[in-house]
This record gives C-alpha cells, structure tokens and sequence, in this order.
C-alpha cells in the first residue's frame, strides 16, 4: 500500500493505493495520526485507487474519526465504488463514516 | 498439484498476511477470476488469518498455518488450517449493525457476507475453515 497526500486549503487529501489489509492497515493508521498530530484535522481520505479494504482497515478509519471529532475536525471519504462499495454496504459503516461521492464534495464538506 | 490447486505457508505473524494477499492475486489472475472473487477471497483470508494470528495461540512460539485455494468448475474454495485454540467462527454472535459504537466483530461477518458457504471442522488438533465461493 501507498499513500499519496495532497493539500486543497486547509484539507489534506489522503489517497491510499492497494490494499488496506491487516498486514497495512497500522501503517495507514499510523500516518492519519501523524497529520492529526501535526495539526491537519481537516482530512478527505479518497478510496478511489484501492483494491479493497478489510476490517483491519476499517477499524483505522473510525479510530481517526473518533480522534478527529475530539479535535473538532472532520474526516470524509470519497471515492467508494464497485468492490469496496459492497464491502462498506456489508458493514454499514455508511453509517458511521461521512461518504461524498466526488472530491469536490468531500472538500467542501470537510472545510 | 497444478495450477488450480495452491498451497502456501505462512508463520503466525501479521505481517505473512501480505504474502497470502499476493498469492490470491496470483491465483486469480491465473484462472482470469473476477475482480468480485480477488475482494471476496482476499478480505474473508484476511479477516480469518488475522483472527488466529490474534487470537488462536496461548504461547508465544512460533507456529505454521497452511492456506490452500482450490479452482474447481463454478467455484474456488479458500482453506485455513491452523493447530490454535480450537474456535468455531461460525459460532460467533452475529454482528449488531444497528450499534452506533461498533468497532469489532466484522471479520466474521465479511466472511460469511462474501463468500457463499463457510464450513469449519476440528480434526486431531487442527482447525479447518473452508470458505468457498460460486464463479458467476
């Protein structure tokens, strides 16, 4: 898995590639708390480029929600479709993640 | 053994998990299988090997657990054989989507949502999961 990063303002586009699986889901987590840390709480994080993502990787992404709503942050996605669509539709975590379906969206929503 | 029958080994650390990832895209690529069976297989033996590197051995040593995925005509079947605490994933409770703190439990649940029959046996200190899925 990669992460490719970007800036649009205030919001930092996190664009993983691959596969978020439990052998890298820590690793991408770790990288969501380094930009919390370092005071990027305006997250959009754009699942266009993966192959799929497991529960590991789910995980991840409510714990950065969680820490990012203690800051007074947002995190969105985007991005979903196909495969991955189907496996966020199985848990629901529609639910419990804010999805947009552009980039455009998702930047105006997490500003 | 060909080509429709695969086995590989890994040791119980997290990390082997990536090996497995790779065989299954291997494999699928082989027998020119949908992009809906790579996600199907790749998350369920994610979610099942992550589960007994966690959670299926008391001690700290080193053990060795086999995967084998078989292509057979209208379907694949994935195979965990590990020699852990004996666990019945199928006996898990099933998973509340409506509680808002959610944050475990989905393994299992991928599992039996992705794949279209999931059979577990304990046999002389062993557990097998089959997990098989229909080729549409």
């Amino acid at each position: 898995m990669d992460v490719i990063e970007q800036l649009a303002g205030s919001v930092t586009i996190v664009e993983p590639r691959g596969r978020i699986d439990s052998a890298t889901a820590k690793e991408f987590g770790d990288r969501l708390s380094e930009l919390l840390n370092s005071g990027r709480h305006q997250l959009v994080i754009d699942l266009h480029s993966i192959t799929y993502i497991s529960s590991a990787g789910f995980r991840q992404l409510l714990i950065a929600k969680r820490s990012i709503q203690d800051k007074n942050g947002k995190l969105v996605l985007c991005g979903i479709s196909g495969e991955v669509k189907r496996l966020f539709d199985i848990g629901a975590f529609d639910e419990l993640l804010p999805i947009y379906p552009t980039r455009e969206a998702s930047i105006a929503n997490a500003q | 053994m060909d080509d429709r029958c695969v086995e590989t080994r890994i040791r119980n650390q997290i990390a082997e998990v990536e090996s497995v990832a790779e065989t299954v895209s291997r494999f699928c690529a082989t027998h020119n299988l949908s992009n809906q069976l790579l996600v199907a297989l790749g998350v369920s033996l994610d979610e099942a090997l992550s589960n007994i590197i966690r959670y299926a051995y008391r001690d700290r040593g080193d053990h060795s657990i086999l995967v084998r995925l078989d292509y057979q005509p209208g379907s694949v079947a994935a195979t965990v054989e590990d020699d852990g605490q004996p666990f019945d994933p199928l006996s898990a409770p099933p998973l509340d989507l409506a509680a808002p703190d959610r944050d475990s439990g989905f393994g299992i649940h991928f599992i039996k949502n992705l794949m279209d029959d999931v059979r577990y046996i304990r046999t002389n200190g062993i557990n097998r999961l089959e997990m098989r899925k229909r080729i549409v």
